[in-house]
């Protein structure tokens, strides 16, 4: 019960963080808001792992954080200085 | 041999089925059966997460400005992602999968602020502009910093 109040939270936050991914007026709103779904999508792995008990999948969410982080900081570090890695 | 005397042939097999299936299938347990442990403080924990991340989407889709955008997703995410892992942390039977939930738990407090900060600086130092009202100071500016032109 719980848990489907869970995945429903989750869902529809990831509905309306899409929507500003589509719609945000300037880069930094997109940036922000594909943070924001990577970020949620590790927490919806750990939450189907909750429902479903296969405890194998919390790689996957750990995977998730760090693509998550190595992604946003490389594109903010691409739109200050034109370049990745000096 | 026609279809229905083939059923008709396993009709012994497809009874010992019918009787003790349900037997085997009361026996075994389901994998969340086996690996989640649910108790009180995990769904008070997961509850409460949830409540903070849905905040962050009702803020992600309504604030006026990108920096309380910014604001709304590194702070309660963090918070949120931190109370679900937490509670699962207490639903896991097996000590493995504790271990690897909290060394996530540990990741997100360490690397949500600083993608927050990266996205924070290059916004301002790219010129995007913050929501002013009348009594807002921009204190970065007053010190002098060095804005670039706009940049969408």
């Amino acid at each position: 019960m719980v848990l489907t109040i869970a995945l429903y939270c989750l869902v529809f936050a990831m509905i309306l963080t899409l929507y500003r991914v589509l719609k945000g007026p300037t880069w930094g709103d997109r940036i922000t808001a594909l943070d924001f779904l990577t970020s949620n999508l590790a927490v919806l792995v750990v939450v189907i792992v909750l429902k479903t008990g296969y405890t194998d999948l919390l790689d996957i969410a750990l995977l998730f954080s760090i693509l998550g982080f190595l992604s946003t900081v490389a594109l903010a570090r691409y739109l200050l200085n034109r370049r990745v890695i000096k | 041999m026609k279809t229905k005397d083939l059923v008709l042939g396993f009709k012994p097999v497809l009874g010992f089925i019918l009787i003790f299936g349900f037997a085997f299938a009361a026996e075994t347990k389901t994998a969340q059966e086996l690996s989640i442990r649910s108790n009180i403080i995990e769904e008070l924990l997961i509850l409460l997460g949830c409540v903070f991340i849905l905040a962050a989407g009702i803020g992600m889709f309504r604030f006026p400005d990108f920096y309380t955008r910014l604001h709304a997703s590194s702070k309660l995410v963090t918070l949120g992602g931190i109370g679900i892992f937490g509670g699962a942390a207490f639903a896991f039977v097996s000590l493995a999968a504790t271990q690897r939930v909290l060394l996530t738990a540990v990741f997100f407090l360490l690397t949500s602020p600083v993608a927050g900060y990266m996205i924070a600086r290059a916004g301002y130092l790219q010129g995007l502009k913050p929501y002013q009202e009348d009594n807002s100071v921009d204190e970065w500016q007053a010190c002098g910093s060095e804005t670039e032109t706009q940049v969408n």
